[in-house]
């Protein structure tokens, strides 16, 4: 029908700004939070809207001072970039040729399973051996080694999305380059890569999320500034005695933002990339 | 009393006007076939009728009440989709007996309801089998069967054998002849398809961008379209058109064809025109054959192309400027390069204005 | 272009990524396997080779079967809500309305915030002195006085679930949202002309395009579930009491705080094959169920 009745069109209005309301508000809370002054925090009855805004969280943590708040801030926000950062690029350079293997050559497809079995592991299953392993390798509260761990995770998944993306790109066309005497690594850097240039960013995207939000190794395996990351960093902020709330909703506004922006922009490919891998099977 | 009246209906999205103002009527038991290109607002005519859009001014009464503003389920009609639109996780005998059951008919009657309509379709075998285990030509008659087993006043088609190869759409043809004949059916037929427009249809409404151009049986729209766009729609090899000029010679009422020192004559109600008129004169290819030696009113066009199909020899030919396709017989002598004779059979001849395109008939200028 | 040469080649490219696998996943995997029938310690080598006492420990003990309730519930009632909610979302998010495409847009906000950050952000909103909720609820007269949301035991493990689902439901929701664009318009046209109503349709028409992504989000969400730690360690670190105890906070709690490695991967094994058998009945269960093409 293409007119609907008045009562459905507001039944479908009030749903759609509840859950609209359902979604910002936490959001928008944790933000007003952030730039609350702490009195307004800490006042019975709790101030909405604060009376006094306090953008100084924002400066105190985003300013290197010497055993400062910020400084810890900005060494987790760089040890994260740095680790999911190189998690991501170890992932796609162990993940393109394997997805392409597997795409291209069904005989050897089960082996993503294996790949995909490591999913079905709860992660304190390997933590004790990890632990005693990089401890042995030097790499215990290191980018390095805790980037390497990330691998792990990141490396399947990555693989599978990739997998997807190459199966959209004609094999014909690879057949045509080689007949034409291009050699295999010519056909992927100048064809299939290109070609498949959207699914390998949103997998790179995605798979920089994953590592950006993980927590439990990055809590087990680093210790301080050096490799602590940000989710360690502020679960520590959280859990400490510190009473300026407004200072960890900061940095949960700053933690948030790459994530964010990255889920906005690649939003439709995210959710495309993730149901078209489960319908295949 | 009419199965179907619309009358003034229009349909617009914002500044676009889809249907531009349509009135027409249908008895009980006609086949009409909504006939046009992509675009022409066919399937937004048959939308409207079956409520699955609403439009913006105008009247549709089926049976005798107006249906502006009722639901599609209490319109009494039912509709076969070109995609079929079976309902893939129910087997075929609950995809027949759908809308029955979201009538609450009681399953005793809505299972003889079932077998009778699988029984003329002949698809009893599939009852049990899911859409995705079915061939195309089997998914379209289990979606004639939903449509069938409702027995509703006016039957819609939209476009349902466009999906189908060619072998198998000309056997689903027969099919649905076979069936309004068995029937009686009142059926609205949409299609593009000029073939399946002329054997199907009891009436066809030649439409284009939103209006109806002509609604006839289809001999008449063959025989006498009513402009231009008509005769150019309906037909293949589609007919010949070629600037002329009216004129008398010796009490024969001629057409001297431009470009050439040709005269042709022609005849019946066209004759009665005034002389000296610019006119489009329409030949259909059958209408041109090889002229007899010494033949009057015989014509020179040099041959290009000769085309045997078996049951035929089509024959491209230039005439003055102007290129014409005549239908022979598969026995003529006649090749390319080489030029010929040919006549106009007088009577089947069409005048149009050329500025209109409307069809010059006696006593209308 | 099958042939023995390129399988080989396409063995050599899934080499790397399979050698990286078995190095970090699967070496440590089997030193799991071979600590769970020793009674190790944390720190220090190898241990006493003690048989399946660990697995028996484990299996008969209360705070192991306690805990795996804590986590079934945690998982049954959180995976079922987002499956619910999202569903419904997906469904209004498929209507016609003004501000449709923004609202899409905004469904990905929660997943795409950080894990921690959720957590915390929620731990937060119920603080028990100044926390968002309380001050809404006391203001709007619903409660008479501020609670304590996460200290007691018996509105912690809801409190933790309420946050798990808002950060989740919006993905199920997308995935729900993208499955209905593919249902194809003419099957809508043609259940309207038969005269489904809208829970008819929903069933007949809607659910079955739905049902195959949304069991996969199922299967990925109910295991996730399984394997909680993250939130639960950020709002709760387990209590008050243990009434929020999942079971990778127990094996973490009995291999790193007590130090009883041996111990904790007996069970971490024990809950991996949990998961394993789950998600395997999950897949046959879909293998069975899917709509074939």
């Amino acid at each position: 029908m293409e007119h609907r009745p008045l009562a459905q069109t507001v039944l479908v209005y009030v749903a759609a700004i509840v859950l609209a309301v359902a979604i910002l508000m936490p959001f928008v809370w944790l933000v007003i939070m952030s730039i609350s002054s702490a009195p307004d925090l800490s006042s019975l009855p709790l101030h909405w809207l604060p009376t006094t805004f306090d953008f100084s969280r924002y400066v105190k943590l985003l300013t290197i001072a010497e055993h400062s708040a910020g400084e810890a801030f900005l060494s987790s926000l760089r040890n994260s970039l740095e680790v999911s950062g190189m998690a991501v690029i170890g992932a796609l350079v162990l993940g393109i040729p394997a997805a392409w293997a597997v795409s291209r050559h069904r005989e050897v497809g089960w082996s993503i399973y294996i790949a995909i079995g490591s999913y079905m592991l709860p992660a304190v299953a390997l933590a004790v051996p990890l632990y005693k392993g990089l401890h042995a390798l030097g790499l215990l509260n290191n980018v390095v080694g805790l980037a390497g761990v990330y691998l792990t995770i990141l490396a399947p998944f990555t693989a599978w999305l990739l997998k997807s993306g190459f199966d959209g790109v004609p094999r014909e066309i690879e057949s045509a380059a080689m007949i034409d005497g291009a050699r295999l690594d010519q056909i992927l850097r100048r064809l299939t890569l290109p070609l498949a240039a959207p699914a390998v960013t949103t997998a790179a995207l995605f798979a920089l999320m994953v590592g950006w939000d993980e927590f439990f190794y990055a809590l087990l395996f680093t210790s301080d500034d050096r490799a602590k990351t940000l989710t360690v960093a502020i679960a520590d902020l959280a859990g400490g005695r510190i009473t300026d709330y407004g200072l960890i909703a900061t940095a949960g506004v700053l933690a948030s933002l790459p994530p964010v922006i990255i889920g906005v922009v690649l939003q439709r490919a995210l959710v495309a990339g993730l149901t078209q891998g489960g319908v295949k099977g | 009393m009419s199965d179907l009246v619309i009358s003034g209906l229009t349909k617009a999205y914002g500044h676009t006007e889809i249907l531009k103002g349509i009135d027409l009527e249908l008895q009980h038991g006609e086949f009409l076939v909504l006939l046009g290109p992509s675009g022409c607002g066919k399937s937004t005519l048959l939308n409207c009728i079956a409520g699955l859009l609403e439009p913006s001014a105008g009247d549709i009464r089926i049976g005798g009440r107006s249906v502006i503003g009722v639901h599609p389920k209490d319109r009494d009609i039912a509709m076969v989709f070109q995609s079929y639109a079976l309902y893939p996780n129910l087997d075929v005998e609950r995809n027949i007996g759908f809308g029955l059951e979201m009538r609450r008919v009681p399953k005793a009657e809505r299972a003889a309801a079932i077998a009778r309509v699988a029984e003329t379709l002949q698809i009893t075998a599939l009852l049990k089998r899911r859409p995705a285990q079915l061939s195309g030509g089997q998914r379209q008659r289990v979606a004639i069967g939903r449509a069938l087993v409702r027995n509703p006043a006016i039957f819609l088609f939209d476009e349902p054998l466009s999906n189908l190869d060619a072998k198998l759409r000309a056997e689903m043809r027969v099919e649905l002849k076979r069936l309004h004949d068995l029937l009686g059916a009142t059926i609205v037929y949409v299609t593009h398809d000029q073939i399946e427009a002329m054997t199907l249809a009891s009436r066809i409404a030649v439409m284009r961008e939103g209006r109806i151009e002509q609604l006839a049986q289809p001999e008449t729209i063959y025989r006498d379209p009513a402009n231009l766009y008509v005769a150019g729609f309906v037909g293949s090899p589609a007919m010949n058109i070629l600037p002329a000029t009216l004129s008398v010679e010796n009490g024969q009422p001629v057409a001297r064809l431009a470009g050439t020192s040709a005269v042709v004559a022609i005849g019946g109600s066209a004759a009665v025109q005034p002389a000296g008129r610019q006119v489009a004169l329409g030949a259909r290819p059958e209408s041109i054959r090889l002229a007899v030696p010494g033949e009057p009113f015989a014509v020179a066009a040099a041959v290009e192309l000769v085309e045997l199909t078996g049951p035929e020899k089509l024959v491209v030919a230039k005439l003055g400027g102007q290129t014409i396709t005549a239908r022979l017989d598969p026995n003529s002598r006649v090749t390319g390069g080489e030029t010929r004779q040919f006549v106009f059979d007088p009577q089947a001849l069409r005048l149009f204005d050329p500025a209109t395109g409307v069809a010059i008939v006696s006593g209308a200028s | 272009m099958e042939s023995r040469w390129t399988t080989l080649r396409a063995w050599l490219l899934l080499a790397p990524l399979l050698a990286v696998i078995v190095l970090i996943i699967g070496w440590p995997l089997v030193n799991t396997v071979i600590f769970s029938f020793t009674d190790a310690g944390l720190v220090g080598t190898g241990g006493n080779f003690v048989g399946f006492a660990n697995f028996a420990k484990a299996l008969h003990s209360s705070a192991f079967s306690s805990t795996f309730i804590n986590t079934a519930i945690f998982a049954l009632v959180s995976v079922a809500a987002e499956m619910v909610l999202g569903v419904l979302a997906a469904l209004l998010l498929d209507q016609q309305f003004r501000g449709r495409t923004a609202l899409r847009a905004l469904m990905i906000l929660p997943w795409a915030l950080p894990t921690i950050v959720n957590a915390t952000l929620w731990r937060l909103i119920y603080n028990p002195q100044y926390g968002a909720l309380d001050a809404l609820l006391t203001q709007l007269h619903i409660i008479p006085a501020y609670q304590s949301w996460l200290g007691e035991p018996g509105t912690a493990m809801v409190a933790i679930i309420v946050a798990d689902v808002w950060k989740n439901f919006p993905l199920v929701a997308l995935i729900g949202l993208a499955a209905l664009q593919t249902v194809p318009h003419d099957i809508k046209s043609a259940s309207i002309v038969d005269g489904a109503g809208a829970l008819s349709r929903f069933r007949f028409v809607l659910f079955p395009y739905m049902a195959g992504p949304l069991m996969v989000a199922l299967v990925l969400r109910t295991i996730e579930a399984f394997k909680v730690f993250d939130i639960i360690w950020v709002m709760t670190r387990g209590g008050p009491a243990d009434t929020t105890r999942t079971l990778s906070i127990l094996i973490y709690q009995e291999a790193f705080s007590f130090g009883r490695a041996g111990s904790g991967a007996s069970m971490a094994l024990i809950v991996t094959l949990i998961i394993t058998v789950l998600a395997a009945g999950y897949i046959a269960a879909i293998r069975r169920n899917t709509l074939s093409a």
